[in-house]
């Protein structure tokens, strides 16, 4: 299956962005992230895994994201880029 | 089966996310029975507990607050060690009782999860459940505890509710059987597990999968292989890993998929959203203190009121201890006959000792305050602002506490690095954090500002000249570790900008307990450090300023001069001529201090100072101040004192006699009458003692930390040369610019 494949259910629907581009009370759901294979599954385990909600508090970098009641300070490093698929949006 | 049941002391491990409330949980559970010391070989601070719980005694271990359990560092390793019972200084936990915090329960059960699949009894203990509700979640906590099953007890350990519920869960627990694993993960995976483990006798299971998962694990590095063994091991599970891929699970995302999954699956239907909450005053207050400009600001303001607090509050407890050491000096003086014991007891040990405890209040204070600000969630808020600055040196806005903490003292500071993941960073911190001008500094800059710089005024009186080449030592010591950051990241420790990644938790008021157990800590940690290295080198450098002695006929005119002045005294103090009396004890005073002065020139460090003047000369130095930088490797305050003897004004220098060596240096000259300090001079000499790494205490910390003498090789070396270097230009620039 691939990633940018449009599908029919409304998860796999929009587009995928940077998490970075997300503007402050915007949401999007998390899709693959890049990076240094340690520093991904760590950013997985501290709740950035596949599918969870994240709302941007504060763009910028570091940004500030909402993720499942909890707040993380971010900033993504060279390398590593979080995904984060957006609904379509209108304009 | 039961696992322990029969025993009489059982051991209880407490693990669960940072910022849980774990450690009040901790504090609650076993009050002030608790110890605190390390784990052989890393740093991962061991800290146990006593319960006793209906009749029976239970040993509490705290584990370090982590997101996960797969060890990627040796430190990281002894948690899972000590959960799987595979460590031989403690005992395998009984029960293990995994702390989550309601708020965020899928990360926090993401944990559990591990924690599930070790095989034995837990209970979770839900914390802040007070916080998640005024969040609009509420958490069904039968339902969770079947789905997940094992029991969970909701706790608010500040209030001391639920303890005892969790207690009885926890001997209910112990006594029964360990749940059953979860089936977390896919059918491909598990099998690859078992294939692997029928191979690896002895190995437990979750070992096994950490080694699947994580390549380039610690777990590898655990198991001792070397050579082919090693290798067959790396390419079974190679392979391994291939297969999974083919089938669609690639490792290690295949780990945060299951278990978020299973997750998922546990608290379907077992936490309510009250729906949106609408803005609240936390969330206005979070926007606020997170503002670039405004919660700069704020920190500004914060970091101005900590360091005005800790230098205010601590001057009267440092007065007390300093009195204190005067008065077992004196104690020791007159009790014992004359000779080196006594001199080794009063001048080695009390006075370098002494000189060093002194600090203790200062250090207090600042590590109270610090615990207050982090416990809050203050700090973490202070660290995402700072991030912005600490990129452009390559550094991440982690390292920001640990030098925060580095200018009470580099001690905590060096320790603080713990949370630091990167290896590059964490030594990048370490290396840079002695630069920042901890209080030990304090004493020098008081004493040459108050001789040597004038006091003027600008702005009605706002500005002073005195305060501000004050700020401006402080203000060398952080651009130089600007720069060394700079330069490390870019050759010894050559890598990127690490990214940041830094949980903030929510606000909340600060456990009394947690923050005076930190003071506690710390304290005992800086004072057996004074009562070991500081204590042995202050004895040594004693040694070295007291012999060789003077000779007798070196000694006899100096001795003669002293009768004579004491014998004033004793006629001037019988015929009751109190002006006399005192005119006559101050040459007394000045007859001894001569014949210290003498001593201590013709000692080995008297020696040693004259001979290495070549080399300070170009600072504008001359022996004296030479041999006093010398003297000062142990501690840089000691500098103080020995200026004090060199100068001829005696060993104490506090309160009126800090006046009469102000007096001292400001009359010292050199051999040809000129005066040895002139502003270039004493700001040489500042600017030394800003940069230098006088310090046995730092420079063993880091040893300890960094498991080498590489390390603190490296930072005595660059330390000491930009001293060097500093001083020098400060003096010729100085002296040019002034003439």
């Amino acid at each position: 299956m691939i990633a940018q494949m449009p599908a029919v259910q409304g998860e796999e629907t929009g587009e995928m962005v940077p998490l970075a581009l997300l503007r402050a009370g915007q949401t999007g759901r998390v899709g693959e992230v890049l990076g240094n294979v340690e520093l991904v599954h760590r950013l997985r385990e501290m709740g950035l895994y596949h599918g969870a909600t994240v709302r941007m508090i504060r763009p910028g970098s570091p940004c500030i994201i909402g993720l499942d009641g909890q707040r993380l300070g971010f900033r993504g490093d060279d390398l590593a880029r979080v995904l984060v698929r957006v609904p379509a949006m209108a304009s | 089966m039961p696992i322990a049941s029969d025993k009489s002391t059982w051991t209880i491990a407490l693990v669960g996310n940072p910022n849980t409330g774990k450690s009040t949980l901790f504090g609650a559970l076993s009050g002030l029975a608790q110890r605190t010391g390390n784990y052989p070989g890393v740093t991962v601070e061991k800290k146990t507990g006593e319960v006793i719980h209906d009749g029976r005694r239970w040993l509490l271990v705290d584990l370090p607050g982590t997101y996960s359990l797969s060890p990627r560092s040796p430190d990281e390793m002894v948690t899972v060690d000590v959960l799987l019972g595979r460590r031989g200084d403690v005992p395998p936990p009984d029960v293990i009782v995994c702390v989550a915090a309601a708020g965020n329960l899928s990360r926090n059960l993401y944990l559990a999860s591990q924690v599930l699949e070790l095989g034995r009894p837990v209970v979770i203990a839900l914390t802040m459940n007070d916080l998640a509700e005024a969040e609009g979640t509420k958490v069904d906590v039968e339902a969770l505890a079947r789905n997940l099953g094992v029991p969970v007890v909701p706790v608010q350990a500040r209030r001391g509710e639920g303890l005892e519920a969790l207690k009885d869960a926890v001997e209910k627990a112990g006594a029964g059987a360990a749940p059953a694993s979860a089936d977390v993960f896919p059918e491909e995976f598990r099998r690859e597990v078992d294939g692997l483990a029928a191979t690896m006798d002895g190995t437990p299971r979750y070992l096994v999968e950490r080694l699947l998962l994580d390549a380039g694990s610690y777990v590898e590095e655990g198991l001792g292989l070397a050579g082919r063994e090693r290798d067959a091991l790396r390419s079974r599970l190679e392979a391994a890993r291939a297969r999974l891929v083919e089938v669609g699970w690639k490792t290690p995302d295949v780990e945060t998929a299951s278990r978020f999954a299973w997750v998922a699956r546990a608290t379907d239907g077992t936490v309510i959203h009250a729906g949106d909450r609408g803005p609240r005053v936390v969330d206005r207050v979070d926007w606020f203190l997170t503002h670039w400009f405004f919660g700069s600001l704020v920190l500004i303001g914060v970091l101005l009121l900590t360091f005005s607090a800790v230098f205010s509050w601590a001057n009267v407890p440092m007065d007390w201890i300093d009195a204190g050491f005067a008065s077992l000096g004196e104690w020791v003086e007159a009790t014992l006959p004359e000779g080196p014991i006594r001199d080794l007891i009063v001048g080695g040990v009390v006075a370098g000792v002494g000189g060093v405890v002194i600090f203790l209040p200062q250090i207090l204070i600042l590590i109270g305050l610090l615990s207050i600000l982090e416990e809050c969630g203050y700090l973490a808020r202070a660290a995402y602002l700072m991030d912005r600055i600490m990129v452009h040196v390559g550094l991440s806005g982690r390292s920001f506490i640990p030098l925060l903490s580095s200018f009470a003292c580099a001690i905590p500071g060096v320790m603080a690095t713990r949370t630091i993941e990167d290896r590059r960073d964490r030594l990048t911190t370490i290396l840079i954090a002695p630069l920042m001008s901890c209080s030990a500094r304090l004493p020098v800059y008081t004493l040459l500002i108050g001789a040597f710089i004038p006091a003027r005024a600008y702005l009605d009186g706002w500005i002073q000249l005195q305060g501000l080449t004050l700020l401006g030592m402080y203000l060398v010591g952080v651009v130089v570790a600007a720069a060394m950051a700079l330069i490390l990241k870019r050759t010894l420790l050559r890598g990127g900008t690490p990214a940041f990644v830094m949980e903030l938790p929510a606000y909340q008021w600060p456990s009394p307990f947690v923050v005076v157990r930190r003071m506690l800590d710390r304290a005992w940690d800086f004072l057996s450090n004074a009562g070991t290295i500081i204590f042995a080198v202050s004895v040594v450098m004693w040694g070295l300023l007291y012999y060789p002695r003077l000779s007798a006929e070196d000694m006899a005119p100096l001795a003669a001069l002293q009768a004579q002045a004491e014998a004033e005294m004793e006629a001037a103090k019988s015929s009751g001529d109190e002006e006399a009396a005192a005119a006559a004890e101050a040459a007394v005073k000045e007859a001894e201090d001569h014949i210290a002065g003498a001593q201590q020139r013709q000692s080995i460090l008297g020696r040693m100072g004259r001979w290495i003047e070549p080399a300070v000369r170009p600072l504008g130095w001359d022996w004296r101040l030479g041999a006093a930088a010398l003297a000062s490797f142990p501690a840089r305050e000691v500098v103080v004192s020995t200026l004090g003897v060199i100068f001829d004004v005696g060993d104490e220098v506090e309160d009126e006699n800090e006046q009469r060596l102000v007096q001292a240096v400001q009359s010292a000259s050199w051999p040809d009458g000129r005066p040895l300090f002139t502003i270039p001079v004493a700001l040489s000499v500042m600017v030394f003692f800003a940069l230098c790494a006088q310090c046995v205490s730092t420079l063993a910390v880091i040893w300890r930390e960094t498991g080498s003498w590489t390390w603190p090789a490296i930072a005595f070396a660059y330390m000491t040369g930009l001293a060097y270097i500093g001083a020098l230009l400060t003096y010729q620039v100085g002296t040019r610019l002034f003439s």
